[in-house]
């Protein structure tokens, strides 16, 4: 799909609910600044909650179907917004009606915050703001950085928060009126049920595949390699997969599922798959047994091109080598031409743990060439460098990927250098 | 962005806790003043009350008692034709309704208060 078009169809989509409360405006404006208040409290309620819902169909995650939409760190970052989006408009939503009640007096004020307990409708509310504020706190570390599994568990509650939410509004039911509210709330909240149930059920039945570990290759300190035979999967160079160890012997982490990269090329007959050490469960993957089974479900991902022939320039840090390492392997069996200029950041040579293999690749393919650049010789990747090494970096496609800092730094690089944004391919695996 | 939220967050709950102790506060300093407006409170007969039934002159009985909508109209959320039907009429079916079997928000029970007029007359 053309970028324009998807901008469209996610515009499209976020601002639906503004319809039928423009159409509710029609009937009359509200009179005074109150009343004003009152409305802005109710649109904010409606569509902090449309948005809620909308957040949890994206987060419905579709091995490939992420494609269209540019992928599954996109949508998890459109997720994210949504989300925040949806958090502030109903913090604001309690807040702004009872300002506008502030003209009935104190006691109209405290009616509204916190009404008799028999008004059930206002109660489910603020269990379903409560609920929202619990599952959100790790998810913009409220209270410290988040831990995986508790964060993902906690997420769950969103669909407590969700059904709370609706009971409210539907009990309540004064901004959309009774015919439409029934068509909006009941259409959105069957695709984010949807969703739900294929997260958290369906998915793990008919998406997830089981692999056998057939190797472990230690490719650095902290850092392996591992080898999965099992049933072909179609994927791109640069897409990841869920992974899901079933190793009883594993110290942390069994059965739980975390995103890893594939480094194996499409044409291979097993997977490869490069873990780097960052929290418990891949520590624990480290040592894992030899012969044991894991789950696999995806691939997801938009990253590189299928096709290389148009100049490019990669530049990748630590883990985040795993996408071009996934392509580089690739252009064994492709017959076109490529232009790429690959950047190997590392902190030393001990850290580049793919470079040799990638030199070798480079050595036999023309129009593939490898650069190392070492923090400790030579600091921060600077434009000098790039300058010195691919000289006409800035009139290539520019693909990053690795961690957060070094994707801050080139995207200033090469914006400072005047490369376009349109240019400019980040990738960060960072979920949270 | 994380920061920005975790402020929205802590704003939330002092605005939330500021504006509901203040009007705990309010509310609970007014007691005496109803109690006074009670005892000469007046009766409204239902030709009396039919003769207030226009938008600018609106109101309305809603359980035996008496109230002036005229200032309340332009703030109501609905449209204005939902309220303007029942100008001058006995309303408390429609009160307890909103016409397809929802009631009012206590919000809304702690409005009225400030528009009464007086109590129904019994039937003659």
């Amino acid at each position: 799909m053309a970028s324009g078009a998807i901008r469209l169809a996610t515009l499209a989509l976020v601002l639906w609910p503004v319809v039928p409360l423009g159409v509710g405006l029609r009937a009359g404006l509200p009179g005074d600044a109150a009343a004003w208040l009152g409305w802005l409290g109710r649109a904010c309620g409606v569509v902090g909650l449309a948005w809620l819902l909308l957040a949890m169909v994206l987060s419905i995650r579709l091995p490939r179907w992420d494609q269209a939409l540019g992928g599954l760190l996109k949508l998890w970052r459109f997720h994210h917004l949504l989300g925040a989006g949806s958090f502030l408009l109903l913090m604001l939503h309690p807040l702004l009606l009872a300002l506008a009640a502030v003209p009935g007096g104190p006691a109209g004020v405290l009616a509204t915050l916190t009404p008799p307990v028999g008004a059930w409708p206002v109660w489910a509310g603020w269990a379903a703001l409560v609920l929202m504020m619990v599952f959100l706190a790790p998810s913009f570390s409220f209270f410290g950085p988040p831990d995986y599994q508790r964060w993902k568990w906690l997420h769950r509650l969103s669909g407590a928060a969700v059904v709370l939410g609706l009971v409210h509004t539907l009990a309540l039911s004064r901004t959309l009126g009774p015919a439409s509210a029934a068509w909006v709330w009941g259409g959105v909240t069957a695709l984010a049920l949807v969703a739900f149930v294929w997260r958290l059920g369906l998915s793990r039945r008919f998406a997830r595949r089981r692999y056998r570990i057939s190797r472990v290759e230690l490719l650095a300190e902290r850092v392996v390699e591992l080898t999965l035979e099992g049933p072909p999967l179609a994927y791109d160079a640069g897409q990841f997969v869920y992974l899901a160890p079933l190793d009883p012997a594993l110290a942390a982490g069994r059965g739980e599922e975390h995103p890893y990269s594939l480094v194996s090329a499409p044409h291979e007959s097993a997977l490869r798959i490069a873990i780097k050490d960052l929290g418990d469960a891949s520590a624990a993957l480290m040592h894992v047994t030899v012969g044991s089974d894991v789950t696999v479900e995806g691939p997801y991902g938009r990253f590189l091109p299928r096709r290389h022939d148009q100049p490019a320039l990669w530049i990748g840090g630590g883990i985040g080598m795993t996408p071009f390492v996934s392509a580089a392997r690739g252009f064994a069996v492709q017959s076109e031409s490529v232009d790429v200029q690959l950047v190997y950041c590392a902190n030393d040579p001990s850290r580049a743990y793919y470079l040799r293999e990638l030199e070798d690749i480079a050595a036999e393919r023309p129009g593939f060439v490898v650069h190392a650049h070492y923090f400790a010789d030579e600091g921060p990747l600077s434009p000098a460098f790039l300058e010195s090494r691919v000289a006409d970096f800035r009139q290539r496609d520019v693909y990053v990927c690795g961690p957060a800092p070094l994707l801050a730094l080139v995207e200033r690089l090469l914006r400072h250098e005047g490369v376009p944004r349109r240019r400019i391919v980040m990738e960060e695996f960072d979920l949270l | 962005m994380k920061r920005f939220m975790f402020a929205a967050f802590v704003a939330f709950w002092s605005s939330v806790l500021s504006i509901w102790a203040y009007a705990a506060l309010a509310a609970g300093g007014g007691d005496a003043a109803p109690a006074d407006a009670a005892e000469a409170e007046r009766t409204v007969s239902l030709e009396e009350l039919a003769r207030h039934a226009t938008p600018e002159d609106c109101w309305m009985a809603i359980d035996g008692v008496v109230y002036d909508f005229t200032d309340y109209l332009p703030r109501h959320p609905a449209p204005p034709v939902v309220m303007t039907t029942w100008c001058g009429r006995e309303a408390t079916e429609a009160y307890d309704t909103k016409g397809y079997g929802r009631p009012h928000s206590p919000a809304a029970d702690a409005l009225l208060p400030a528009y009464r007029v007086g109590r129904l007359a019994d039937d003659p």
